[in-house]
């Protein structure tokens, strides 16, 4: 394959292509820095837009879209858009600029009561519904946040820290303590790759106990590699890229188990992990 | 664990089944599944209407009149698919529309000026985290590939299921979507974007 098109990197790096377009455009990123580049530039981009708006799912939810939701129309509900076309003539609107700061002030006191609001309608019996696991976890990505960070720390420690290593891969020196592997489940073998097992840690994501293993190598433009193995309730889903700094990630979903293959080494080089780990957990 | 199950033991029927009360004024009967559904959705509703109209106080705006579509609508949701989508589908909708009508009236400036105004707080907290330009590239871009980059990008829909909620085909959503990333790519500077592709 010649240079990918835009249209084909980026189905690539979303994670849409089918095995065997996939491995041509690894191999054309393999082959060209400008082109490794861009794919890094695409992904952070990416990054960047899913980070400007993670802070709006955090945010409480104000009453009137509660009331909304829950059917309370009416009297109950100010509809806010007719209240301004109503309110609001050319020259309203120029005062409104002067007097945005004030109304600024207003409104981060309107947000906290909202909150305040929201959080004891949600503690209330017969109160919201919590949402489900589902749904939670289909917007919530931040435990990729959690193994990046990890890894990151792992890279700064260096191949002869261990201290970072809660489950050291000799059992004996592990206290006791078990990986939260599923069962039935073995070590993936990443050695061809020059990745030798160091043990693992566990973390929680979707509210179960997961486990993210660490890799290392002597080859440093690679660098240690983790790999998260965790169980999900959620549907299938095709390898996705993420990036958070300089640690890139491919993530997705199968069968029940949720997995991520982290480095700070390219994304082609980690496709052609996850399609060794994929290969290896099928064979399970 | 909420009491209403006690009370309404199948979650399917009205809130108000079970009582022989008539419905008080201002609510509108809606199942207890259908409400919980959308009120699980919400915050990811406002995220991406905060991302179609890059104000806080419209998004919330688009949010509400979906809501009030979907109750209206309810009977038209189909079972075993995704809720999620729907909803996308409802707040994409109801924004082109409005987009629509703007264009037909050629908002006056001074408007778009005090949506600026509104959003001050929102915008200082984006400006702190150097984000602010992202929403501003993004604002740049052309409804249909906004609408691409949140379903997908921001969002994780597959190009399949953006596919749905666009009703446009997947070819049509894996373009606008490469036009869409390598036009923010360039936005926000390097990358083999241009100005040409945006408005393609």
């Amino acid at each position: 394959m010649q240079k990918p098109s835009a249209e084909l990197l980026i189905a690539y790096l979303d994670g849409e292509l089918d095995t065997e377009t996939s491995k041509e455009v690894a191999a054309a990123i393999a082959r060209d820095p400008a082109l490794a580049r861009e794919a890094e530039s695409l992904t952070e981009t990416a990054a960047a837009l899913r980070v400007a708006f993670d802070d709006v799912l955090h945010e409480p939810v104000p009453e009137r879209l509660l009331a909304a939701a829950r059917g309370e129309v009416g009297d109950k509900v100010v509809r806010f858009p007719e209240a301004r076309k109503a309110l609001m003539g050319p020259g309203i609107a120029r005062w409104r600029q002067w007097a945005s700061l004030p109304i600024a002030a207003s409104v981060a006191c309107l947000i906290v009561g909202g909150g305040l609001g929201y959080l004891i309608a949600v503690q209330a019996p017969g109160g919201l519904v919590p949402q489900p696991p589902e749904q939670v976890a289909a917007a919530n990505l931040n435990w990729l946040d959690n193994v990046a960070g990890y890894h990151k720390m792992l890279v700064n420690a260096g191949p002869n820290d261990t201290a970072l290593v809660d489950i050291p891969a000799d059992p004996k020196s592990g206290g006791g303590r078990k990986l939260a592997l599923p069962q039935d489940f073995h070590l993936p073998d990443l050695k061809p790759w020059g990745l030798a097992y160091q043990g693992g840690r566990v973390l929680f994501i979707e509210g179960r106990a997961a486990t993210q293993l660490f890799y290392t190598t002597d080859n440093k433009t690679l660098g240690p590699v983790t790999v998260v193995v965790a169980t999900t309730s959620l549907p299938d889903k095709a390898p996705t890229p993420e990036q958070r700094g300089d640690v890139n990630m491919l993530w997705w979903r199968h069968h029940g188990h949720e997995y991520a293959v982290v480095g700070t080494a390219n994304l082609g080089y980690l496709w052609n992990i996850h399609n060794d780990l994929a290969w290896q957990f099928d064979a399970i | 664990m909420p009491q209403r199950n006690k009370a309404n033991p199948d979650p399917l029927s009205s809130r108000q089944a079970g009582s022989s009360d008539p419905p008080a004024p201002g609510f509108r009967p809606v199942s207890a599944r259908f409400s919980d559904q959308l009120v699980a959705v919400l915050p990811r509703l406002r995220r991406f209407a905060r991302g179609l109209t890059g104000s806080a106080v419209e998004a919330d705006d688009l949010v509400q009149a979906a809501c009030e579509r979907a109750l209206t609508r309810e009977h038209q949701f189909q079972e075993g698919t995704r809720f999620d989508s729907w909803m996308f589908r409802i707040v994409q909708t109801i924004w082109i529309d409005q987009i629509r009508a703007r264009d037909v009236r050629k908002e006056e400036p001074e408007a778009e000026a005090e949506r600026i105004g509104s959003d001050e707080p929102m915008r200082r907290v984006e400006a702190r985290l150097a984000l602010a330009e992202v929403g501003l590239a993004l604002k740049k871009l052309p409804p249909e590939q906004r609408t691409a980059l949140l379903l997908v990008t921001v969002d994780g829909l597959s190009y399949k299921e953006a596919a749905a909620v666009a009703e446009v085909p997947v070819g049509t959503i894996m373009s606008r979507l490469a036009r869409a990333r390598v036009a923010l790519q360039a936005k926000l500077g390097g990358g083999r974007g241009s100005k040409d592709d945006a408005e393609a």
